[in-house]
This record gives structure tokens, sequence and C-alpha cells, in this order.
């Protein structure tokens, strides 16, 4: 199938920097797919989601090497407006994110900027905020939220747009454990019922394999491992010297196996858990 | 050492959080976990004094927080503010760590050593911008900045957003050796139940400005209806060991129920016998 995003060669220095952000990054991600992204702090991941939005070489300057294409566009020469069209993006830091003051306004401002058909404006709003459990928030400035409730404001305007692939940038790290279930949960609904292209850059490794099925490591700017998540689980040692963990689950895997209780591949989620267990104990 | 009566705290009309009361003692180390806009940082600011309560009173070493300069608790208590960069103004690594020892009365030479020894720890370009570093590297400066303080309370406000699984874990290390060996008194805001579960044996259960539930981390964990009223899902070996009916506390990490799991192989291959195998 033809790539979606399309990264050749992608190198990147920040202006006064010494070493690159990114270093020849190669991928390829087809339209539909999940994708999970991890790696050590500093490891290049926010400056691969800045060039998917093109905020990266526009906006960030610095040396820009290689191409990259999103839908189409070439991220170097078409505007960051243009790319945004295509690729909706949550940022870590949600504060510098906000255009508007009061939290519908945020939601709207999206909808109005980006030709979404006027009649259809007021129900999207009310799905988004809906689906963030954020309805009672509407009216509130953004400046009094907590930093949760200001991360799903951010992920509302974003999930309103529904554009054809979703950059989330650490955007459930502010969230309650089960409102990031809950926003997983979304995103998987997105793609299988609108085709959308998920890419998510996490630290919650749990969810990243219960709900991607690719798995990105970046480590020095580089992509060291992709491949499908359950593939890469089966490298523990390896996800471990590059600062990343496995799922509790695939850590009790690993045990039973030492104990000769357990053959199987390592389990992704708690379902695959119990059942691994049953059957060692059978 | 922290002492909560009845505490309230109230914008226009509206209570962001109602009659709380607690102690946190000397030494002791809490985890404070909740729903989004729990009020979690609220109580936190609370506790540091940066907003004073509007019922009942805070106690922090005995004194009253109505009657405190927050650069006098500075003096005691470190705080890590949920968005690092509410708290990075140096221009340099190294000026940020720097930063408030001279103020704090630290001689020249020992500010210099403690600051080289976190530098080390860092592992960061000492002359680096903290602006222009990554948001996980600014995490660990901010965190950073506190410990060269030799703070005897910690008043951290999810201290581990931003970090990778390693950094992560050597931070909730750094914090947890302190808590040990110094007997500094830890309460942390924290989404992760993983870290609360590794590191914090007590946990504090907030829900719309109210304490719902004040115990040990592993017990609240198996608390169904806790759980859903806070917003919480208990820590992955937790779950699992629920969905085996095995009994709270008995194999909660993946260690011990590795070696449960042994025992019941061990069981059921000797014909069920209920107690066969077992000390
Ligand atoms: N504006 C900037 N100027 C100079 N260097 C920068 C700038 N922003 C980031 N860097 C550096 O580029 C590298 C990659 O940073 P990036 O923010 O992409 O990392 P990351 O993987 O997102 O890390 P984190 O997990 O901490 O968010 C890091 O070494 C960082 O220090
Ligand atoms: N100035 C304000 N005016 C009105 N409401 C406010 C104001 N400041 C905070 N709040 C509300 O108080 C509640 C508690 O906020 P707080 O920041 O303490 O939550 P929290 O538990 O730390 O949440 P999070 O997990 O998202 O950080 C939230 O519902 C928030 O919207
Ligand atoms: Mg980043
Ligand atoms: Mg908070």
């Amino acid at each position: 199938m033809d790539s979606l995003i399309l990264l050749e060669g992608v190198s990147f220095r920040y202006e006064g920097a010494g070493s690159r952000a990114l270093d020849d990054v190669r991928l390829s991600i087809a339209p539909g797919e999940f994708v999970g992204v991890i790696g050590p702090a500093g490891a290049g991941k926010t400056t691969l989601a800045h060039t998917l939005s093109g905020v990266v070489p526009h906006v960030r300057r610095g040396d820009f090497y290689g191409s990259a294409r999103v839908a189409g566009l070439d991220t170097v020469t078409a505007s960051v407006v243009e790319l945004s069209k295509t690729v909706g993006c949550v940022f870590q830091d949600v504060e510098s994110q906000f255009v508007t003051t009061m939290v519908e306004d945020e939601v709207l401002f999206a909808l109005e900027n980006f030709d979404v058909p006027r009649d259809e404006i007021p129900a999207r709003v009310d799905r988004a905020l809906a689906d963030l459990n954020i309805t009672d928030l509407r009216s509130r400035g953004i400046s009094t939220l907590s930093g949760g409730q200001k991360q799903k404001v951010a992920l509302a305007a974003a999930l309103a747009l529904a554009p054809s692939a979703l950059v989330l940038d650490e955007a459930t790290g502010e969230l309650d454990p089960a409102s990031s279930v809950q926003v997983f949960g979304l995103l998987s609904q997105l793609r299988r019922e609108r085709g959308t292209t998920i890419i998510v850059i996490e630290q919650k490794i749990m969810l990243l394999c219960a709900y991607a099925d690719r798995l990105l490591v970046m480590d020095q700017g580089r992509v060291v491992i992709d491949g499908p998540v359950r593939r890469t689980l089966e490298q523990p040692d390896r996800l471990l010297s590059l600062g990343v963990n496995c799922p509790r689950v695939t850590t009790l895997a690993a045990r039973l196996r030492e104990k000769e209780l357990y053959h199987g591949p390592p389990p992704i989620n708690l379902d695959e858990a119990e059942t691994m267990v049953r059957e060692a104990m059978a | 050492m922290i002492r909560l009566e009845n505490v309230s705290y109230a914008i226009e009309s509206r209570e962001l959080v109602s009659g709380v009361s607690l102690r946190v003692g000397a030494g002791e180390f809490a985890a404070l976990a909740g729903e989004n806009g729990a009020g979690k940082t609220t109580l936190l600011k609370l506790v540091m004094g940066l907003i004073k309560p509007t019922g009942g009173d805070i106690l922090v070493g005995g004194a009253s927080t109505r009657g405190l300069r927050v650069s006098v608790m500075a003096r005691t208590v470190g705080y890590l503010f949920q968005n690092p960069d509410r708290q990075l103004f140096g221009a340099t690594v190294r000026q940020e760590l720097a930063f408030g020892l001279d103020f704090l009365g630290v001689a020249k030479d020992e500010a210099d050593r403690r600051v080289g020894e976190t530098l080390d720890l860092l592992k960061l370009d000492p002359d680096r911008a903290p602006t222009s570093l990554s948001r996980g590297e600014r995490q660990r400066v901010a965190l950073a900045s506190l410990f060269v303080r030799r703070p005897r309370i910690l008043l951290l406000d999810e201290p581990t957003t931003g970090l990778d699984y390693r950094e992560c874990v050597q931070m909730m290390e750094t914090v947890s050796r302190l808590n040990r060996e110094d007997g500094v008194t830890v309460l942390m805001v924290t989404h992760d139940m993983e870290v609360a579960l590794d590191f914090a044996p007590r946990m504090l259960a907030l829900s719309g400005g109210k304490l719902l539930a004040d115990g040990p981390t592993r017990g609240l964990m198996r608390d169904e209806a806790l759980l859903k009223r806070a917003s919480l899902v208990p820590a992955q070996m937790v779950a699992l060991a629920r969905r085996l009916g095995i009994a709270p506390g008995e194999a909660d990490d993946a260690l011990s129920l590795a070696a449960w799991v042994e025992r019941r192989a061990g069981v059921n291959a000797k014909g069920g016998m209920p107690d066969a195998g077992r000390p």
C-alpha cells in the first residue's frame, strides 16, 4: 500500500546544537496504521512529531536534510497550515498550543478554520467534549483548568477535526489512569471507523502494547527498532538497554519461562496474561 | 510533620478542596492519586503555603502555613511543579542548580560540591540552556534543583511525567533513598500506579476535592469501588492477581506472581492436594 507518511534519510540539527536531533530517519507509515513511538528523553521523538507537522524546519529552525512527505505534501515546501489539515497534533507542551482562552472556543476555532461545513460544527464540538468527559468545562477559562483538564481540551480540539493522521506527543502524560485508557480507546475507534492513521509517542508501554500494532523505538536521533509490537517484546534485554521496559505481563512471562512453566509468545495485555497463567497452572 | 485539619479551599464560590484531614509523619512516603481535577495540585500548593486555606488549618513542622512565608518554607520544603517550566529560570543547567543555594546560606565550596555531584548524576551538559532541552531533560533538571537544596520534605507533583522508564526508576530511587536514609518526608502526586505501588507504601485517594481513602497502596489498589470513583486503574500485576482470585497483598509483582504460579502448578501436578508443596 502507498504510504501516508514517508521519511527518507531525514536528519535535523537545531540551530546552535552540537549534534543531530534526527539522524538519517527512514520511515514509511501506511494509512490506518496505529504506531507507537518510545525511547529515552532526548531521543528525538518530539523532533519527529514536529517534522510531521512542519514545525521543523519552518518554526524550529536548523539544518534539515532528506525528504519528508505527508499525504503527498513535502513538509519543507508545504506550509504548516496546509499540513495541519492532514495531520492533527497534540504536543507535549500543551500550554503553548492553545490559541484561545475559553474551552469551547478552542475546539470551535479548529473547526471554523479548517473548512468544516458550518452546520456540522455544533454537533462536532458537543461530541468531542463528551468523548473526553469535559462537557462541564465548556465555558471555563483554559488558564483556570488543572493540568490534565488542559490536556483533555487539546485532545478534544484535535479529535474534533478528524484529520487523516493524528500525532500525539505524550498527550496523555497528565491524564488520570482511567482517562488514558479511554483516550487509547477513542483512538482505536477513530482508526476503525475512519481509517485514521495514529502515531502516539508515549512512555506508557503497557498502553502502547495493548493498542498499537507497530512499535518504533528511537535512540539518539535514530529509529533503532521498528516492528510489530509482539516481535519487539521478544527482545526485552535490548529494550532495557535503550531505557525501555517491557510491560509487567511480559516480565511475568519471562519469569515463567525460566521456570519452564510457559513456552509461548510474550502476552501483551491482561487477557493474554490470564490465559498464560491458567495454562501454566494446568 | 504535615497535618491538615478539616482543610477547605474555595475560589469564588467553587470549593476545590473540602474538609480534608490527614497527617503525614516525618519520614513517610505517601502517594496522592485521583481523577483530573480532583484537587491534588491544589492540596499540594496548600501544604506548601502557595495558597492559604479558606477553612481549617495546615501545620507543617508544627507551624501553621497561614503565617509562614513561602521563602521560609523553601528552606526545608522542596516543591516540584506539575509543569517543570514553572520553575526553570537559570540561563544554564549549572546556574539552575546553584540558584537558591546561596540564598539558603550554603557556603560557596559546599555549594560547588553539591552542584558538581548532582551534575554527574544528571549526565547533561551543564552549559546548556534549560529551554533548549527536551521535556524529560527539563523535568530531570527541575528535580535535581530540589535535591541540591537538601530539603526535609519533598512535595512532588507528577515527578515522573515525561521521563522514560530508566530515568523514572533512577529518579524514584533517588527520592526513595532520601526517604529511607535521610528520613525525608515525601508527598507525591502521581497517575502512574506502577510507580505508586513500587515506591509509596501509603496512598491517599482524592476525588472531587474530598479525601476518599487513605491506606496501604497495595490494599487500596484492590478496592474496586474506590478505583472507579477516583478514576484509577490498578497496577498491571495487581489487576492480574485480582483476576486470578489471589488474596490482596499475597502476590502483586511479577516475581511473587511467578512464584505463586509455580506453587499452584506443583499442587496441580500432585493431583490437586490443597496444601501440597507449601511450607
Ligand atoms: N530548541 C532546541 N535547541 C537545541 N537542541 C534541542 C532543541 N530542542 C531539542 N533539542 C535537543 O534535540 C534532541 C532531541 O530532542 P527531542 O525533544 O526531540 O527529544 P524527545 O525524544 O522528545 O525527548 P523527551 O522524551 O524528553 O520529550 C535532544 O538532545 C534535545 O536536547
Ligand atoms: N482559578 C480557578 N477557578 C476555578 N476553578 C479552578 C481554578 N483553579 C483550579 N480550578 C479547578 O479546581 C479543580 C482542582 O484543580 P487541581 O489543579 O488541584 O486538580 P488536580 O487534581 O491536580 O488535577 P490534574 O490531575 O489534572 O493535575 C479543577 O476542577 C480545576 O478546574
Ligand atoms: Mg519529547
Ligand atoms: Mg494537578
